[in-house]
């Protein structure tokens, strides 16, 4: 929700936002604002293919910003998404080729000059697992949500410990979410051992839209989380371009 | 009985899955709790605590930093690298992720 809103509260200022979502679970479609018919299977599948070596390649000619063209789906906004699957019941061997080429596409954003002035804004899944493999390399900050509760804030360790892990990686900034209590916002520094960059409130707007498979901005752009969200990318804003990285739970 | 917990993250998969082994334990089961996510956090359902649930060892961890040595049997592997936890509920955490992986060459 927090990724979604962001970009598209970055196009709104001016940003050509790319959305990056490595997510085998659908989410982030719905929170830009796409609804559910976006989250595809398999977006890539016909980018890559196995060398005679056995190892996987994009194909001849794509590129990040073919792959961007060919393969983004464009949300609300103007914010084009670019997804690496979504996992379908025969089980992620089936859209293997999807996530190789992502995967790689990816790698080369860093790299791609039309890109340099662009904002992007990944979702990676819960948990650390996607950090440690990489799967963000353009991303110049990493945006750890947290919420007040001891298994959120051991999980944000841990992500922070991996991002922090991996040499010339981005930086970390923790965000407080779903707070509810005058007390919250410092029980997660004081459980994660480190301060917040900003907090979200709990917002009975935000469950609304979730239930709804809605756009928060859509929902209620007005509501206290919305407002929050707001606030936080302005200050990422303000360092230009703003790449940023949510990674929640 | 055998089971396992699965569903998106946040649903409350790790509380129901703690539960559940608490009280089938309080049944007068014998119970194994096993965290195969790769982000433990099933100790803390359990009651174990969070800094303990952080402090366990993984298994893969400690066969890799050399601490410990490959068990030959599953019940070897579960009286050496499990944790006593409420209730008489045995845990074993499966492998957690503390670094990131090295590049491919």
């Amino acid at each position: 929700m927090v990724a979604g809103t962001a970009a598209r509260l970055l196009a709104r200022r001016g940003h050509r936002v790319l959305c990056l979502d490595s997510d085998l679970m659908p989410g982030l479609a719905r929170s830009l604002g796409l609804g559910g018919g976006a989250d595809v299977a398999s977006p890539l599948g016909d980018a890559a293919e196995r060398g005679e070596d056995g190892r996987w390649r994009l194909k001849k000619g794509v590129g990040p910003v073919r792959a961007v063209r060919r393969y983004a789906a464009v949300a609300p906004d103007g914010v084009q998404l670019l997804q690496s699957g979504k996992l379908p019941p025969e089980g992620t061997a089936a859209i293997m080729s999807s996530l190789q080429a992502y995967y790689k596409v990816v790698h080369r954003l860093p790299r791609a000059r039309t890109f340099a002035d662009w904002a992007m804004v990944g979702d990676l899944p819960a948990g650390p697992r996607q950090a440690a493999s990489n799967w963000a390399p353009f991303a110049e900050t990493f945006l750890i949500l947290v919420e007040p509760t001891w298994q959120s804030a051991l999980t944000a360790r841990r992500v922070a410990r991996v991002v922090r892990s991996r040499e010339g990686s981005g930086t970390v900034s923790l965000v407080a979410n779903k707070v509810a209590e005058p007390t919250d916002v410092g029980r997660v520094e004081e459980l994660v051992g480190e301060a917040v960059v900003g907090a979200i409130p709990a917002d009975e707007r935000v469950r609304e839209a979730e239930r709804a498979g809605a756009a928060l901005l859509d929902h209620d752009p007005s509501s206290p989380a919305a407002r929050a969200i707001e606030r936080l990318v302005d200050e990422l804003a303000s360092g230009v371009p703003p790449r940023a990285i949510a990674s929640a739970k | 009985m055998k089971i396992a917990v699965a569903g998106k993250g946040g649903v409350g998969k790790t509380t129901v899955s703690g539960t559940v082994a608490r009280s089938l334990a309080r049944a007068g089961h014998d119970v194994l709790a096993l965290d195969a996510d790769a982000n433990p956090m099933l100790g803390v359902s359990l009651g174990v605590g969070p800094e303990e649930t952080d402090r366990l060892a993984a298994v893969r961890q400690a066969i890799d930093e050399g601490e410990m040595e490959h068990q030959r049997t599953i019940d070897e592997l579960i009286d050496g690298c499990g944790t006593d936890a409420p209730d008489g509920v045995r845990l074993v955490v499966v492998s957690r992720i503390d670094r990131a992986d090295p590049p491919c060459p």
